[in-house]
């Protein structure tokens, strides 16, 4: 019953982990103080 | 305390430094490519997959594969746990795990924490043990050292944010790592008793007259990777207090080895890979002093035993014939030290495996394995977890002791600004949150209460306990907790994907940043990381760190418990 429950939920968690990589990665070129790729 | 006791726990220290180089050698190789005994094996699995393990990704493309794999072979055990009763190698008829059971199991196993809140001789099909739980128990275990690698890798190069190639990564670990030292691990179980077998559950008589019935199965196969990974997912209930699958005192020896050879061969990877072995040996050095306190304190404490025993006229004294100490919740087999030793690595390296159960230690006993998860689950810690905590408690280290002296802060000739310090207090933060929430949340609301067996400051422990170990992926249980409901299952494999993902994502971002940045050369004004002030700066740092965040709910739980069992009062 709860089956569709819990497999969107785990989805949706790793959905909402590939955003946080993004969000890392902006935060990450905010914060670049200049020194980029080589 | 003896002097027998401390004997075994200072060859356990010996034998932990005498593996960290030649595991480290050994893990080196297998990941810079060099090491390719199993070549055509590899290849063809690189062609089957569609991998070129050449291609070097940029860290969103590493963390974007490492979260593809976890969630797919994450969802594939929930439907295999569920579909259980229909699928073959399930000789008792097991019938399909419940839904939040096999939701928190396919969450507690992907993610390295193997919390069970079943009993595995009467849950899970042969079939389940051994494809699903022992699948997961090597690949998670080679995606936590990959990720490691990786952030060595970040720190070591300057490539533009690329830090190998995940795939690559968890193929050779898996296949060079993991899987041959397991299978000479298993073998050498199997010679000290542990079982290895398909056979039918067996009925026997006890010497009361009793009728028992001993559960069977591939434990040996199991326990091998269950230490080797810090898994610690037991194949009985018992875990490893079971006699089949720890059944004597060098089995129990060589799963401590086991739980620390890889973490401790990291260090040393490490150094290498940085080109800095003085560095690696710091940052062992750091873990040990950690180690040792820890081991010290619980076995102090359960020597010492409880006050209320003897003022009840217990002996607690040690003799020839009487361990004396506590006693309680642990195997006469292994005794008081091996049971503070045992608890001490299981919980400092995110393993969970037990051979005594911790509820059943003195509140201070009880202290240790706690805060040891609490520190970030960094003294050697999970196989590859271990490090990254580790290294991003130094990283945390040269920003503090940069800030002390006013000068831009750099780590091995990388300079530390304000992105890599948001990654690393990203990483610092999200632990205790994730724990702290859990467990507030559970103290007040009615199905979080429920679930309690004790009252007081030892149900918050068993409560907090339950939060640390999944949140930290160890998966130990301090017990007394019942965790089988819809509303701790479900938050419980929450914390476990929480604690392993949101903390990778900010590490492996944090390889990445690094990887941008050019190596400059130390000056005058670098803080050297090779040095016994580097290691007191970073021990205080972790303790610090620990401290702030959960001093107030351990002096609600375990402390508060401890000065009440000096009045005589327990619960």
């Amino acid at each position: 019953m709860l089956d569709v429950v819990y497999i969107v939920l785990t989805l949706g968690f790793f959905a909402l982990m590939v955003a946080y990589v993004r969000g890392c990665e902006r935060l990450g070129r905010e914060g670049g103080e200049g020194e980029g790729r080589p | 305390m003896t002097a027998n006791g401390w004997l075994q726990i200072l060859v356990f220290a010996a034998v932990t430094l005498a593996v960290t180089k030649p595991a480290g050698l050994y893990i080196l190789r297998v990941y810079d490519g060099s090491f390719r005994w199993l070549g055509p094996v590899e290849r063809v699995i690189y062609r089957w997959c569609g991998i070129d393990p050449e291609d070097d990704q940029h860290w969103t493309r590493y963390a974007a594969g490492l979260l593809l794999f976890s969630a797919v072979s994450m969802l594939v055990t929930y439907v295999a746990l569920r579909l259980q009763g229909s699928l073959p190698l399930n000789p008792f008829h097991r019938a399909a795990v419940a839904d939040r059971q096999a939701f928190e199991t396919a969450a507690s196993f992907t993610t390295n924490t193997n919390w069970q809140s079943y009993a595995g001789e009467t849950t899970m099909s042969y079939l389940s043990q051994m494809m699903q739980l022992a699948f997961h128990n090597f690949t998670s275990a080679a995606c936590g050292v990959a990720a490691a690698v990786a952030l060595a890798r970040g720190v070591a190069r300057r490539s533009g944010g690329r830090i190998g190639n995940f795939w690559a990564d968890l193929i050779r670990g898996t296949l060079y790592l993991f899987l041959p030292l397991s299978f000479v691990l298993a073998l050498v179980f199997v010679q000290q008793g542990v079982i290895q077998n398909f056979a039918s559950y067996v009925t026997v008589h006890t010497v009361e007259g009793a009728k028992q019935v001993l559960a069977m199965g591939p434990v040996a196969s199991q326990e091998a990777i269950k230490q080797l990974g810090t898994n610690g997912g037991g194949f009985f209930n018992a875990n490893a207090a079971h006699p089949f699958e720890n059944p004597t005192p060098w089995s129990n020896f060589l799963s401590m080895a086991a739980i620390f050879a890889i973490p401790a061969g990291l260090t040393y990877t490490f150094g290498r890979m940085v080109r800095n072995q003085r560095h690696g040996w710091a940052l062992w050095a750091a873990m040990f002093v950690l180690f040792a306190a820890g081991v010290t304190t619980a076995y102090w404490a359960e020597a010492r035993g409880n006050p209320i025993h003897a003022a009840r006229g217990v002996d607690v004294v040690a003799t020839a014939t009487n361990p004396g100490g506590n006693m309680e919740g642990k195997e006469v087999r292994f005794g008081i030290a091996n049971s503070a030793l045992y608890a001490t690595v299981t919980t400092d390296a995110s393993c969970g495996a037990v051979n005594a159960m911790h509820d059943s230690f003195t509140p201070l006993g009880g202290l240790v394995p706690l805060v040891n998860i609490q520190l970030g689950e960094l003294i050697f810690g999970g196989v590859g977890s271990g490090l990254y905590g580790m290294i991003v408690m130094a990283v945390l280290t040269v920003f503090i002791a940069g800030l002390m002296v006013g000068r831009t802060p750099e780590y091995l000739g990388k300079k530390i600004q304000s992105r890599e310090v948001r990654m690393a207090m990203l990483y610092v933060l999200i632990f205790p949150a994730v724990i702290l929430l859990f467990t507030a949340a559970s103290a007040v609301l009615p199905q979080g209460l429920a679930g309690l067996n004790n009252a007081g400051p030892h149900g918050l422990s068993e409560m907090l306990y339950a939060f640390s170990s999944v949140t930290g992926n160890n998966g130990s249980a301090f017990a007394g907790l019942t965790g089988t409901t819809y509303y701790y299952n479900t938050l419980l494999g929450l914390g476990t994907l929480f604690g392993r993902f949101a903390m990778m994502v900010p590490m492996l971002a944090l390889a990445g940043f690094l990887s941008e940045r050019k190596t400059v050369p130390d000056s005058a004004g670098t803080f050297p990381v090779t040095t016994p002030l580097f290691v007191v700066l970073l021990l205080g740092v972790i303790l610090i760190v620990g401290a702030l965040t959960f001093f107030p709910a351990l002096a609600l739980g375990p402390l508060v418990e401890h000065l009440l069992m000096g009045l005589g009062k327990v619960f």
